[in-house]
């Protein structure tokens, strides 16, 4: 929490998996993605104006901005981190399942790790509801009417067209198939509270759901994904986009993948952080546009 | 554990918690967090009370809310699905250099002080409090677009949201002259 967003904008990587991964989606949504990994250039194209007096002007409100914490920039990127960490913990242990099923020894640890539908099913949930939460969060409540918030939501996933379709495509299509969101509001339904606790990224964004108890921020999150796969249906129509499709995107980038689609799926869980990279980006951008205003 | 060192034990903790409470509490200024300048939310206006006080969009526009804080409400104007300019009203009561910088500014617009901060963004201080700005994006916009779209702001409006013992002490004679105005908006 130490570092600003501005700082952890400049870190993010220029290349390596994560990269690929999204370059690879990218090919797939009109516009592209040009990963900006520099917070300079993005306050220049932002202000229309490279003069670095204002830029470091930019920067420094930027900055204060981003410790304040009710302004909730912060906070935010906290709650991608977790996320992310979860994801990563989540991918890991499918991966390991999906090797030891072969080892007779082994085979115990497929067993504890619950179905892998479900809970895939239940992390897709709450990396939509972290994703309203971190919206509110950093935007608060635009407008004054409920028609005026559902644009500026239709507006932001607009901005991060490519994190969408990451999302869309990494956690619903290649784990869960084609039907992905036709099958999800079922596969919630099945997810008890015991088995939403175990997932690591519900211990730590448990405090932050609104409503109390496990079976309320079930519902939340039930309630949040109805809502996100009637926009996300019209985005996947929209750019035609499958599994299948998906995957050729991504081989064009990673090389060729022989196994099955759930395999490249936890693959990609474990060792990417597709989710916290366009996390910071879209933050910034948005953090960049309220500090060139207030200079 | 018998019953009077449990009650014993709770009574130390309650006084424990409001020594600890009262020792703190002239501190709390101190504390990190609160808004951008820690000052107190009440005396930063809500970003709610801008909203409508935006330009109406021109037809085949349109006029998205983005971003709503305390003391700061953003809207992108949009045509064809491409953004054309950010619009902004922030309070600079938590950016006192914002105002600072309109000292040295000898243009007019309505009455009040214009700034260009660069190419693309023209900057407006409306009531010596509240900065109005039109970012231009993509394309850009020229200056007299930028200025156009400054008009379009309710800008009376906006200064009436100063309270009135603030206007009434501000030097400017700009503030002075909306007063009638305002105080028909604040009695209606």
């Amino acid at each position: 929490m130490s570092r600003t967003v501005l700082d952890r904008l400049d870190r993010l990587p220029r290349r390596g998996l994560t990269v690929l991964a999204l370059q690879g989606i990218a090919t797939l949504v009109p516009g592209g993605w040009s990963n900006p990994t520099n917070a300079e250039a993005l306050i220049a194209e932002v202000l229309g104006d490279d003069d670095p007096a204002l830029v470091r002007q930019v920067r420094a409100r930027a900055d204060l901005l981003s410790g304040a914490r009710h302004e909730g920039y912060g906070r935010a990127l906290s709650l991608y981190d977790a996320v992310n960490r979860s994801q990563r913990a989540s991918g890991g242990l499918r991966l390991l399942a999906n090797v030891t099923a072969g080892l007779p020894l082994l085979q115990r640890i497929g067993n504890i790790t619950p179905p892998s539908d479900k809970l895939q099913a239940a992390d897709l949930s709450l990396k939509v509801g972290a994703e309203l939460l971190a919206f509110t969060q950093v935007n608060g409540l635009p407008g004054d009417s409920f028609g005026d918030f559902t644009a500026a939501l239709a507006d932001y996933a607009g901005d991060a067209r490519v994190r969408m379709a990451a999302l869309i495509c990494f956690d619903g299509l290649l784990p869960l198939g084609n039907q992905a969101l036709e099958r999800l509001d079922g596969l919630l339904g099945q997810v008890s509270s015991g088995e939403l606790r175990q997932l690591p990224a519900y211990g730590r964004l448990s405090g932050l759901l609104p409503g109390r108890g496990d079976q309320a921020h079930l519902g939340f999150l039930r309630r949040g994904v109805e809502s996100w796969a009637g926009w996300a249906g019209g985005f996947i129509g929209q750019l035609g986009l499958t599994g299948q499709r998906a995957v050729q995107a991504l081989e064009g980038r990673l090389g060729p993948w022989q196994g099955r689609m759930e395999g490249l799926a936890a693959f990609l869980d474990a060792f990417t952080d597709t989710y916290a990279h366009t996390g910071v980006q879209a933050v910034a951008r948005r953090l960049v546009e309220r500090a060139a205003a207030e200079i | 554990m018998n019953r009077a060192l449990r009650w014993g034990l709770a009574a130390l903790l309650a006084t424990g918690l409001l020594v600890g409470a009262v020792v703190l509490a002239p501190f709390s200024s101190w504390l990190p967090g609160g808004t951008v300048a820690d000052l107190p939310l009440a005396q930063v206006v809500n970003g709610s009370a801008f909203n409508r006080l935006f330009p109406a969009p021109e037809l085949g526009q349109q006029l998205v809310f983005t971003q709503e804080k305390r003391g700061f409400s953003e809207a992108r104007l949009k045509q064809a699905g491409e953004a054309l300019a950010l619009l902004a009203i922030s309070d600079t009561r938590t950016a006192p250099d914002a105002r600072a910088k309109f000292e040295g500014s000898r243009e007019r617009l309505q009455g009040w002080p214009l700034l260009e901060q660069g190419a693309q963004a023209s900057a407006l201080l409306v009531a010596d409090r509240f900065q109005v700005k039109v970012i231009g994006q993509g394309q850009g916009l020229a200056a007299d677009q930028r200025h156009a779209l400054l008009e379009g702001f309710d800008l009376p409006g906006l200064a009436a949201l100063a309270p009135a013992r603030e206007r009434a002490a501000s030097p400017g004679g700009a503030s002075e002259a909306f007063s009638p105005e305002s105080a028909l908006q604040e009695a209606a």
